[in-house]
């Protein structure tokens, strides 16, 4: 306990005085995480919203792709993209492997699912009438996402939280296609497992503490959205 | 925008030799009608006859596999089921006019004049999440009445409705639905719907229109046994070779009637008591004041009207 104690005390002073190290990393984190969770939104949504909407031959397969490929297990998705981008690999021409590109495509294929999945299961949770409805009083295909999106915005939320979740705390891919290179592609948490591989715990206190800190104010933003105007405004009342 | 004008004698709608399946069996078969201008058309039959499938043929959701449907105009169709988006009730109603093309500026006027209509204007702000059944009927009606529609096809509005709500939305929808240049078709369940709403009556049974017409005039002289029977004419009498059928109002008790009959059953209502009647020739319904004989009573009868058809045992 007192081994625990000390390293957290050791670790406080490194985030408040502002060390560049953790601030370099930190600055990381947040593009690798903004840029893989938009780049996830703009491919998965219109994808997500086709499974939930459409009535098309091999929907239901995309669908089954989509929810296994959220137990897709990181450490396999780095390995594939690394045997891709490695200079023999077919996509070795790209010169990608232990790039911070390397490192967004990463992210974005691990959120990809979350923002298919949840979002194809958010619309197909929608009342069918309401849809219907649309449809026959002509509404076009871009209104029917469009109301389809706002309908299912608390799981398409969910969704995009999901996503954000996993690009901030996901290490496995980063490490193998970016090399977890200090202060050039190493995020939060693929920092974390350097720390601790170099036995500096108050390091990895500290950088762990940042992340938590990251994920519950980001995720807090986006619940906030996701509640607002969602239900009826029921107030429940204490007994007297 | 130019409005498509009416065919020949002010038809809106016309089908012809309709027939429409589900699931790859005939539903409708063989199904031809009219509707015009001005007039509303209610359209009955019992569960599973194919109503809804007729109007999804008729509003071309649903491809016809045989006949041709003629339509001059745009169709609007309230669904069964009143689902509405998750915001304001004006929202709602503004949003079904944007999916029919109304110009922005226009929207908001009509989604109010549509709710004032249907009696609903003062849930114009409200969450349509914190309407009653009867409120989200009224709503989803007005969504469908905004668009102006020249042919309007409503699928059991006043479905789910408690008897309160289903009479006061009833009430506001007959004024609201009878326009001069629509033509209105109303698919409903119950009989007092159609005698309330429609100017004529299409009865669908099995697949196949098998009655059309004003209410009071199929109800006159039913068609058929089979269309009688459905119209409510519940009580059989044999008499000269042929089968009389009435409905409780063609039967009175009366001293000095002609026909003894023996009350079998008695079933209370809210102003009088449903007696079913046996007689040597068959079985009448009435409705009798109270106070009303006991079962086991016998009594006289008198039979006013009804609907005489010659082999009724073969057509049944």
């Amino acid at each position: 306990m007192k081994f625990l104690w000390e390293e957290l005390r050791s670790a406080f002073p490194l985030i408040y005085q502002g060390n560049p190290y953790l601030l370099n990393v930190l600055w990381v984190t947040i593009r690798v995480a903004a840029i893989s969770t938009v780049a996830a939104i703009v491919i998965g949504l219109p994808i997500g919203v086709t499974i939930g909407l459409g009535r098309f031959r091999g929907r239901r397969a995309l669908q089954v792709f989509a929810n296994a490929s959220l137990g897709l297990p990181p450490v396999i998705a780095g390995l594939v993209l690394f045997l891709l981008f490695v200079p023999q690999g077919p996509l070795g021409s790209l010169q990608l492997v232990f790039t911070l590109k390397a490192v967004y495509i990463a992210q974005t294929v691990l959120a990809l699912p979350y923002i298919v999945a949840l979002t194809a299961a958010a619309i197909q949770g929608l009342p069918p009438g309401l849809l219907a409805q649309a449809r026959v009083l002509g509404a076009g295909r871009g209104q029917l996402c469009v109301l389809a999106l706002r309908e299912a915005k608390v799981g398409v939320i969910a969704a995009v939280i999901a996503a954000l979740g996993s690009t901030l705390s996901e290490v496995g891919a980063v490490v193998i296609v970016g090399g977890n290179v200090q202060g050039y592609d190493q995020t939060l948490a693929s920092s974390v497992l350097q720390q601790v591989d170099s036995a500096s715990y108050a390091g990895a206190i500290a950088i762990g503490l940042i992340l938590m800190a990251l994920i519950l104010a980001l995720l807090g933003v986006l619940t906030v959205l996701q509640q607002r105007q969602g239900g009826i405004g029921l107030r429940f009342r204490t007994p007297t | 925008m130019t409005r498509p004008r009416p065919g020949s004698d002010g038809r809106l709608l016309s089908a012809d030799g309709l027939t429409a399946q589900r699931g790859g069996r005939d539903v409708v078969r063989d199904v031809s009608l009219e509707l015009r201008a001005g007039e509303v058309v209610a359209l009955l039959g019992p569960n599973g006859a194919g109503k809804s499938t007729l109007l999804d043929a008729l509003s071309g959701v649903l491809v016809p596999s045989a006949g041709t449907v003629e339509r001059h105009g745009r169709v609007a169709v309230a669904l069964q089921t009143p689902d509405l988006a998750r915001r304001s009730v004006l929202t709602n109603v503004t949003l079904g006019l944007s999916w029919w093309g109304v110009p922005r500026e226009e929207r908001e006027p009509r989604a109010r004049a549509a709710l004032g209509v249907l009696g609903a204007d003062h849930l114009a702000d409200r969450s349509a999440l914190a309407l009653s059944g009867g409120e989200r009927r009224r709503v989803h009606l007005a969504r469908a009445m905004a668009v102006r529609a020249d042919i309007l096809m409503l699928d059991e509005p006043f479905a789910g409705l408690d008897p309160e709500s289903r009479a006061s939305l009833l009430e506001d929808a007959v004024s609201a639905l009878h326009s001069k240049t629509r033509a209105t078709l109303v698919v409903v369940h119950d009989r007092a719907e159609a005698w309330a709403l429609a100017d004529r009556l299409l009865v669908l049974i099995d697949g196949r229109l098998v009655a059309s017409g004003p209410p009071r005039d199929l109800l006159e002289s039913p068609p058929t046994a089979q269309v009688a029977r459905f119209l409510g004419f519940d009580g059989s009498l044999e008499q000269g070779g042929e089968t009389l059928l009435t409905r409780p109002p063609h039967v009175a008790l009366d001293p000095t009637g002609p026909l003894e009959a023996r009350v079998t059953r008695a079933i209370g209502l809210e102003d009088g008591v449903r007696l079913e009647l046996e007689l040597d020739r068959g079985r009448l319904y009435t409705v009798a004041a109270l106070p009303a004989p006991q079962p086991g009573d016998t009594v006289r009868v008198r039979v006013r009207g009804g609907a005489r058809f010659a082999s009724v045992a073969q057509e049944l």
